[in-house]
């Protein structure tokens, strides 16, 4: 009796076991890492649309937070090597990007047929002219944001026009007692000063698309690359003279942006998801935070995507349908007004969106703004994290000399040729 | 069937398991520090030894990670084992309280280490944490430091908190140790006429040896692969100030896509960890013997 009992016991346990490694034909297993406030609305009404599109189907969503997608695509890696991918995840859309996962992953040509986005988006995600992602969100890097009460207390007219005056405006910022400018690249977030390095490059001469390009290709000596070394001058400028945060090393992307929130930072470098985050704290666009373009840079819109993609060996309708139910102007009303970004697909209704959306979408569809792949989708994937060390380091110590150059050769050697 | 088959039958389920997954990927982790993996869809090609020779030769981050790890273990070791021997001799002493402190001593312990990360990370927050917040209240606040913010103490920080979680296990294997000292022993000494500092001092410790090199042996082999709390409190930073064997092997590998070079790192640790453990292995059989 007691054996009977124990077999069953087992052959019990084996079953659960086994459903609950099994996903149903019906179950879409997505990984993606929007766990910040908006991010993560937003995410759940996109799936819940998809559901009530196609009725009968659900969803596995597996959010790994942590590391802007880092931790998620280390994640992603090894169940891929095990033989055992999702039915579809998230990654940034860009060939750069796109290109480290090329070997696992499917052409979606046929799936994203008609899908309504201009052209150089196209050309932002093909590898060797096929399609691996559909891009979902547009999201502008080189975005400068600014507390409304600060700036009217302090009497800094806005729009900044240009970098030295944005310097000027952080020195005095400095001396009426609050922070110029805040930045948050700790706890593995490091890269986040390669967001500041594009802004700040974008804004110089010779920097921007010109400078963006070349780099992200890999063709460059950085040694001898004057714009790279102005801009680390300026970078230096903005450490050494304490225009940011003190504990920039230990704060995360929206840590950093509570500083702004709250009061006690002027200003904040970061991309426009950031709105979804201060939306997400009932702050009202234009009324208790402002947008613009990083000071200098009103030709240049540095950007990029996310997109979901579909791995080698999945051949399950409701991956499919994922896929290109994202081609949809429903998808894209529906996710990017709460994550804060502008929709790609050119027959979306704007009615939907806030103003600093419309300005952002307006200045990327604008013929005479040069467009930039930034670099969550430009170089391949190992950029952001040995960049972000790179940067860390130099804004740690934030000399321009031999070996500090030294270094970031030796970085780019890692990128783009070991 | 004789005796020593039905032992061997006994152990084989063990055997193929510890061989396959300990053993047996060592040996492929080995493999593939040889070569030049870098795509997540293939394994790349045979390259001899030139990932150890880049890693010795030219890569500045892994020789700091190198020092950070044996700095970070010096600092952990050397702090955690006096500290539980001192914390498990005033257990022993059976002053007012007992119970209240010992549990106070074995709660970290029982702590995640998201949990303990996160909050060392709040505690050593130049801006908002607690540390700094007491120094400036009780008028010390010239006192106040960067801590994790800072490349030269954020691993200071990162020993302190490993320290404190892992006190309480040294701790209780020594109040273990204490409390299994013969009591004919220490009245022998109290009748010779050695007041409790000396018992302690001249009898109870120094039979404390077996004790010793077990937490040592422990907390060596946990100190030569720590990830967590450091991965946890500062990614590595500020820039690779904090940054360790096991931490830039993740990166190297998993976000980097450097898996033939990240193995290497990997490799290295191993042999690391051979190399200082085995002696502590041979001393622990020697002892057991004696």
């Amino acid at each position: 009796m007691k054996r009977g009992l124990a077999i069953l016991l087992v052959l019990c346990f084996l079953l659960i076991g086994a459903a609950a490694f099994s996903s149903s034909a019906n179950e879409l297993v997505v990984y993606h890492w929007w766990t910040a406030g908006g991010e993560k609305e937003a995410i759940d009404a996109l799936f819940e649309v998809f559901i009530d599109d196609h009725p009968g189907y659900s969803i596995v969503q597996n959010p790994v937070a942590g590391g802007g997608g880092g931790i998620l695509r280390a994640q992603i890696k090894t169940m891929i090597m095990a033989g055992n991918p999702p039915d579809t995840f998230q990654i940034t859309y860009g060939h750069g990007m796109i290109s480290s996962f090329v070997s696992v992953l499917q052409p979606i040509d046929d799936l994203i047929k008609g899908y309504n986005i201009p052209e150089d988006v196209y050309e932002w995600g093909r590898v060797d002219g096929v399609m691996y992602g559909v891009p979902l969100n547009l999201m502008q890097n080189n975005c400068l944001w600014y507390n409304v009460d600060l700036v009217e207390e302090l009497g800094i007219e806005m729009p900044i026009k240009s970098l030295d005056e944005f310097l000027g405006i952080c020195a005095k910022v400095k001396t009426e007692g609050y922070i110029p400018l805040a930045v948050g690249a700790g706890m593995g977030q490091q890269f986040w000063l390669g967001t500041l390095f594009e802004a700040v490059n974008s804004a110089l001469p010779g920097g921007g698309a010109d400078f963006l390009n070349n780099y992200y290709a890999g063709n460059m000596v950085l040694s001898e690359s004057e714009v790279f070394i102005e801009t680390l001058k300026i970078l230096r400028t903005l450490a050494v003279n304490g225009f940011v945060n003190d504990d920039w090393s230990a704060l995360t992307w929206d840590q950093a942006s509570d500083l702004m929130a709250t009061g006690k930072a002027v200003f904040y470098v970061m991309g426009d998801w950031a709105k979804g985050h201060f939306t997400s704290m009932n702050m009202v666009p234009n009324v208790d935070f402002g947008y613009q373009p990083f000071p200098g840079t009103d030709d240049v819109f540095v950007g990029h995507a996310d997109c979901f993609v579909l791995p080698v060996g999945v051949d399950r309708k409701i991956a499919k349908d994922w896929i290109q139910f994202l081609t949809t102007v429903k998808a894209a009303n529906t996710f990017c007004p709460i994550k804060g970004a502008a929709p790609f697909v050119l027959d979306a209704p704007l009615d939907v969106y806030d103003e600093i959306t419309k300005k952002i979408l307006g200045f990327f569809r604008d013929d005479g703004v040069v467009k930039v792949l930034s670099q969550f989708g430009a170089p391949p994937e190992s950029y952001l994290d040995v960049f972000g060390t790179a940067f860390s380091e130099f804004f740690n110590s934030p000399e321009v000399n031999k070996n500090t150059l030294g270094n970031f050769d030796y970085a780019y050697e890692e990128v783009f040729l070991f | 069937m004789s005796k020593r088959v039905q032992i061997l039958l006994f152990i084989l389920p063990g055997l193929i398991l510890v061989g396959l997954f300990v053993y047996g990927f060592t040996a492929w982790t080995f493999q593939v520090s040889l070569t030049n993996w870098r795509d997540v869809g293939s394994t790349g090609d045979f390259v001899g030894l030139d990932n150890y020779i880049r890693l010795f030769s030219r890569d500045r981050v892994f020789k700091t990670s190198l020092v950070n790890t044996l700095k970070l273990t010096l600092v952990f070791i050397g702090v955690t084992i006096p500290l539980g021997l001192f914390l498990a001799v005033l257990l022993d002493l059976n002053l007012k309280g007992k119970q209240i402190f010992r549990l106070i001593f074995l709660l970290p312990l029982s702590f995640s280490f998201v949990a303990s990360a996160s909050m060392w990370t709040w505690m050593f927050s130049p801006q908002i944490g607690s540390i700094n917040a007491l120094l400036r209240a009780i008028g010390l606040g010239s006192l106040a430091q960067p801590w994790i913010t800072s490349d030269k103490q954020a691993l200071f920080c990162i020993a302190i908190a490993y320290v404190w979680q892992f006190s309480g296990f040294s701790t209780l294997v020594y109040y273990a140790g204490i409390s299994g000292v013969a009591p004919e022993i220490t009245e022998a000494a109290k009748i010779d006429g050695a007041s409790t500092f000396q018992r302690y001092i001249r009898v109870i410790i120094p039979m404390q040896r077996p004790a010793t090199l077990t937490v040592l042996m422990i907390l060596l082999m946990y100190s030569l692969r720590v990830f967590d709390l450091v991965w946890l409190m500062t990614g590595g930073g500020p820039g690779s100030s904090t940054e360790i064997l096991s931490t830039f092997m993740f990166r190297t590998a998993f976000n980097r896509n450097r898996f033939g070079y990240g193995a290497a790192v990997g490799i290295v640790m191993f042999v690391i960890s051979i190399l200082i453990v085995i002696p502590f292995f041979a001393k622990l059989r020697r002892s057991e013997y004696e």
